[in-house]
């Protein structure tokens, strides 16, 4: 009996354990979710990507923190008002941080968006040079994301924006464009409906689908 | 009872003295204060990031001993042992530089880059193919920019007073034999691959790497595209000829094949010629190229490319009756190599090769028939070690064999000549820090034909300013065996010799880049030659000596502006080249033609988004050519007026997959002339009657229609301009 009682202790322990560091995980990375919704400059994403790559050197397994240092470090290179080598340090450091995340989930739908959103900011860094050669990779990489989910409505967006980016450029009418924006919609509301209040896993970019729909009026 | 008292003190003792906080502030070798440096405690959540002015500050309930790191891009990483008891603990770090390869100075004496990936570059891969007067040929953007002299009726690339010849052409760093197309004297040659396999090119108009050889002025690295992005079938329509390029996209590998045919024919009966055709130029190619990943972080390439084509041209002799004489020209040419690259752990990485080249031309002269076949089979194999991110060498070993025979047919006569060589090279660059570089290099050699071994030594050293501009500097010693039609009349000819200096200022920021070049090129053992006939062409050559000289000296001035003037790229570009040197039939030191001494060009784009369109201007000019004179003193006594063509060029993309182009070179007219030609005999008013060399047809009218066919509708082959 006394064997059994250690035993079931510790197995207890060790749960406990478990618990106690998946809390503190989890605990860390809403901090730093939360720090990334009333994040503004350049700055305030860096500090919450460094945030997120504390998390990562923790738990070196997880492709969430990857992904969301990845995505902080996009936006900063969006906002940054730099010269052209500040925003591309941005979006060298964000692709390494995003390519670490691939290599730990492979053929993730999320990953893959997240890959084209930053061709996309090195190619909006420098439209006139890079367009040509980078607007057939970032749409490469949301082809493949939506191939990867179906539902994923950040990469069913990003495509829809690059859709309308081409349709714009060649006067043509941006029906299917927008098409994918409204279908995007459709999936963000989908996705407020099912997935967990508290999730971790990523839930951004509504408000950017708003903002896109606006000029297909 | 005891116990738990003790526990329960020892729960809430802990945050009244277990509260430690650390701060400090940060900066960089220059004294200046770091933001966004990740500051944790390793092993734990706990940490924070620097602020504006370098400063951080955090609390920790933690207590005992652990490692605090500093983490930020472009530094080292920085760890310190710290122990948490309470005392506030004060860190004031200085962080080192890393050396970033991206923001790191870089060697831009004598080179120019053009590449989507890295920073230092010219020009992008598609700036090439859109300048108006290259019309789809590579060789002809390059003739844009510094360094480079217009040779309008050769069409090869001719590098500071250096001849064609002194140009090697790589694809992914093997060697390429025969580049350009055989061509009749006069006719101007293309090169023959199609600009759409090259993702980037490394074009170096002197003191190149240690890696290059077999070149005095010049070495021009192609890189083949890596994985092209998706399924497409592209189809071009010109109004020369046509072809279908089918591309096959995977994750893992990738197949590219095409297939082209053109003839000038057409064209040419509607547009007068002044040259007097017999047949036009036709001829047809075929290429595959085919790319697979190998493991993690290798890759294989392979391509095969062949062709064939022709034409007939009838040869004024001047001063005799009639059409003049025959000239039959079939060609037939091959190429296909393999190749790797592969990164591997220790920060060791390999790369490597084989090429072939196979060239057959068929000359038929009158009743002479002619038959010459050059090979040249390279094999290299590379490895780079990473020592530290300062310190890397890189180490290579290569063969070259070369084949060379001529044959006359209808004399039933033949020659030829092998030669191997076995090259070795070795180069290390070392970064000082991230604003200065050192690159030492040398290369050796062995000839089995010419029974000669040699040494290059080659350094460079770079500097790049506070304000991103960088300053470099290159030296070198560079060896060429003779071309193959002099070597076949004596095998026992040695390597030819340049020695170059270069000092160049390169700067590039806000979408504006300045490069400035100043080089001194010395030449020695050229080959010497008696020609038993010069006009109308080189006929017997005796005498063959290698006691040549020369040198070319001067400087050149570019400047590229994509930001003033909104939807608007231009570069203007200045060459002055003062080249004088003994050398072919030459017996004394004179300025060769093909070194004219101003040389510029001008080339705007500009995109008219309501238009879908983007014009194109490029503007060349050049203060004329030298030519032997027979009726004055002396040699290349002459001078012809100068060269001037303004080429336009329209692509208008109706629809995102389909691109129309529409090119004209030479918009004025001028009536360029590249030199006389001489009767070989006095006229009854006792001169030598000279008539002027031109192209065969002042403007040259292209038209193209390409059409893109994917799945992505949005795919077009913009590169094809």
């Amino acid at each position: 009996m006394k064997k059994y009682s250690i035993f079931i202790i510790a197995m207890m322990l060790i749960s406990l354990m478990t618990q106690a560091s998946n809390e503190a995980y989890e605990k860390a990375m809403r901090k730093e979710l939360q720090q990334m919704k009333v994040a503004k400059s350049p700055d305030d994403f860096k500090k919450v990507a460094n945030g997120f790559s504390r998390i990562s050197e923790m738990v070196p397994e997880e492709w969430l923190p990857d992904y969301y240092a990845g995505l902080a470090l996009v936006n900063a290179g969006f906002r940054s008002q730099g010269r052209l080598e500040e925003k591309d340090a941005f979006f060298t450091q964000a692709k390494k941080l995003t390519d670490k995340a691939a290599e730990k989930s492979p053929n993730n739908s999320e990953i893959v968006a997240l890959q084209g959103y930053i061709t996309m900011g090195e190619l909006s860094a420098d439209p006139n040079s890079r367009g040509q050669h980078l607007s057939g990779v970032a749409m490469q990489f949301f082809g493949k994301a939506v191939d990867l989910n179906r539902q994923n409505p950040r990469a069913i967006m990003m495509l829809g924006q690059m859709e309308l980016g081409m349709a714009q450029f060649f006067g043509q009418e941006p029906g299917k464009a927008c098409g994918l924006i409204s279908a995007s919609l459709k999936l963000f509301e989908k996705e407020e409906n099912t997935k967990e209040e508290d999730t971790l896993l990523p839930t951004w970019g509504k408000e950017m689908a708003l903002q896109i729909k606006e000029s297909c009026q | 009872m005891k116990a738990t008292i003790y526990i329960i003190l020892i729960l809430v003792a802990q945050p009244i003295f277990g509260q430690t906080s650390i701060q400090g502030v940060l900066k960089n070798q220059s004294g200046e204060t770091i933001p966004g440096v990740n500051i944790f405690l390793k092993g734990t959540y706990e940490g924070v990031s620097s602020e504006i002015d370098g400063s951080y500050e955090f609390e920790t309930t933690l207590s005992g001993n652990y490692t605090l790191v500093f983490q930020a891009m472009g530094y080292k990483v920085f760890e310190k042992e710290v122990s948490l008891d309470g005392e506030v603990i004060s860190l004031n770090i200085i962080l080192r530089e890393a050396i970033n390869e991206m923001t790191a100075v870089t060697i831009s004496a004598g080179a120019m880059e053009a590449s989507d990936e890295k920073k230092a570059v010219v020009l992008k891969p598609i700036d090439i193919v859109t300048v108006p007067s290259a019309m789809g040929d590579i060789i002809g953007a390059f003739q844009t920019l510094p360094g480079t002299a217009n040779v309008g009726n050769d069409g090869r690339l001719f590098v500071r007073g250096g001849d064609a010849s002194e140009t090697s052409i790589f694809i992914d760093g093997l060697k390429v034999g025969n580049a350009f197309g055989t061509t009749a004297t006069n006719v101007p040659t293309r090169t023959r691959f199609n600009p759409n396999l090259f993702k980037g090119s490394f074009f170096s108009t002197g003191g190149y790497s240690a890696e290059y050889g077999q070149a005095l002025s010049s070495a021009l690295a192609l890189n083949t595209v890596d994985f092209p992005v998706r399924n497409q079938g592209d189809i071009n329509l010109m109004s020369v000829g046509g072809g279908y390029t089918q591309t096959l996209a995977r994750e893992k590998s990738s197949l590219t094949a095409s297939a082209n045919y053109f003839d000038l024919s057409p064209y040419q009966s509607l547009i007068k010629q002044n040259f007097d055709w017999e047949r036009a130029p036709y001829g047809w190619d075929a290429e595959v190229s085919a790319r697979q990943r190998w493991g993690k972080n290798g890759i294989v390439k392979a391509y095969l490319h062949t062709e064939s084509s022709g034409m007939k041209i009838w040869q004024p002799m001047y001063g005799s009756e009639g059409r003049g004489q025959l000239v039959g020209l079939q060609n037939h040419y091959s190429f296909g190599q393999a190749s790797f690259k592969q990164l591997s752990k220790n920060d060791w990485s390999y790369y490597g090769g084989v090429s072939y080249s196979n060239n057959v031309d068929e000359f038929e002269l009158d009743q002479l028939n002619i038959r010459n076949q050059n090979q040249v089979l390279h094999s290299k194999a590379v490895a780079i070690k990473g020592f530290s991110d300062k310190l890397s060498i890189k180490t290579g070993l290569e063969s070259y064999f070369y084949i060379y025979e001529e044959q006359l047919k209808s004399e039933g006569l033949k020659r030829d000549f092998q030669d191997h060589h076995t090259v070795l090279f070795t180069e290390a660059d070392y970064y000082v820090n991230n604003k200065l570089i050192l690159r030492g290099g040398l290369r050796t050699g062995n000839s089995s034909l010419a029974k000669q071994t040699w040494l290059d030594p080659r350094i460079s050293i770079a500097f790049k300013f506070k304000h991103e501009g960088q300053l470099s500097f290159a030296a070198g010693q560079f060896s060429q065996m003779p071309v193959e039609q002099l070597r076949i009349l004596d095998q026992s000819l040695k390597n030819t010799r340049a020695d170059h200096l270069i000092l160049n200022y390169f700067l590039s920021r806000n979408g504006r880049t300045v490069r400035a070049e100043a080089f001194y090129k010395d030449y020695k053992e050229l080959i010497t030659y008696e020609v038993a006939q010069l006009f109308p062409m080189p006929i017997g050559l005796e005498n063959i000596q290698q006691n040549g000289e020369g040198y070319a000296r001067g400087m050149d001035i570019f400047y590229r502006d994509q930001t003033t003037f909104k939807n608007t790229d231009f570069w203007v570009t200045y060459s002055y080249v003062d080249s004088k040197r003994l050398f072919v039939h030459f017996t004394e030191m004179v300025q060769p033609g093909f070194a004219p001494r101003h040389n510029g060009s001008v080339v705007v784009k500009h995109f008219i988004q309501p238009l879908k369109s983007q014009l194109g201007v490029s503007l060349s000019f050049n203060d004329g050519y030298t030519y032997d004179n027979p009726n004055l003193p002396g040699q290349m006594n002459a001078k012809t007026k100068s060269f001037q063509d303004l080429s336009l060029g329209w692509s208008y993309l109706p629809r995102p997959n389909l691109i129309i182009h529409l090119a004209c070179s030479n918009v004025l007219g001028r009536d360029n002339i590249f030199g006389y030609q001489y009767t070989n005999e006095i006229n009854e008013s006792g001169i030598f009657e000279g008539n002027p060399i031109r192209l065969q047809a002042p403007r040259f009218l292209f038209l193209g229609i390409f059409l893109t066919l994917s799945k992505d509708k949005n795919a077009n082959n913009l590169n094809n301009l």
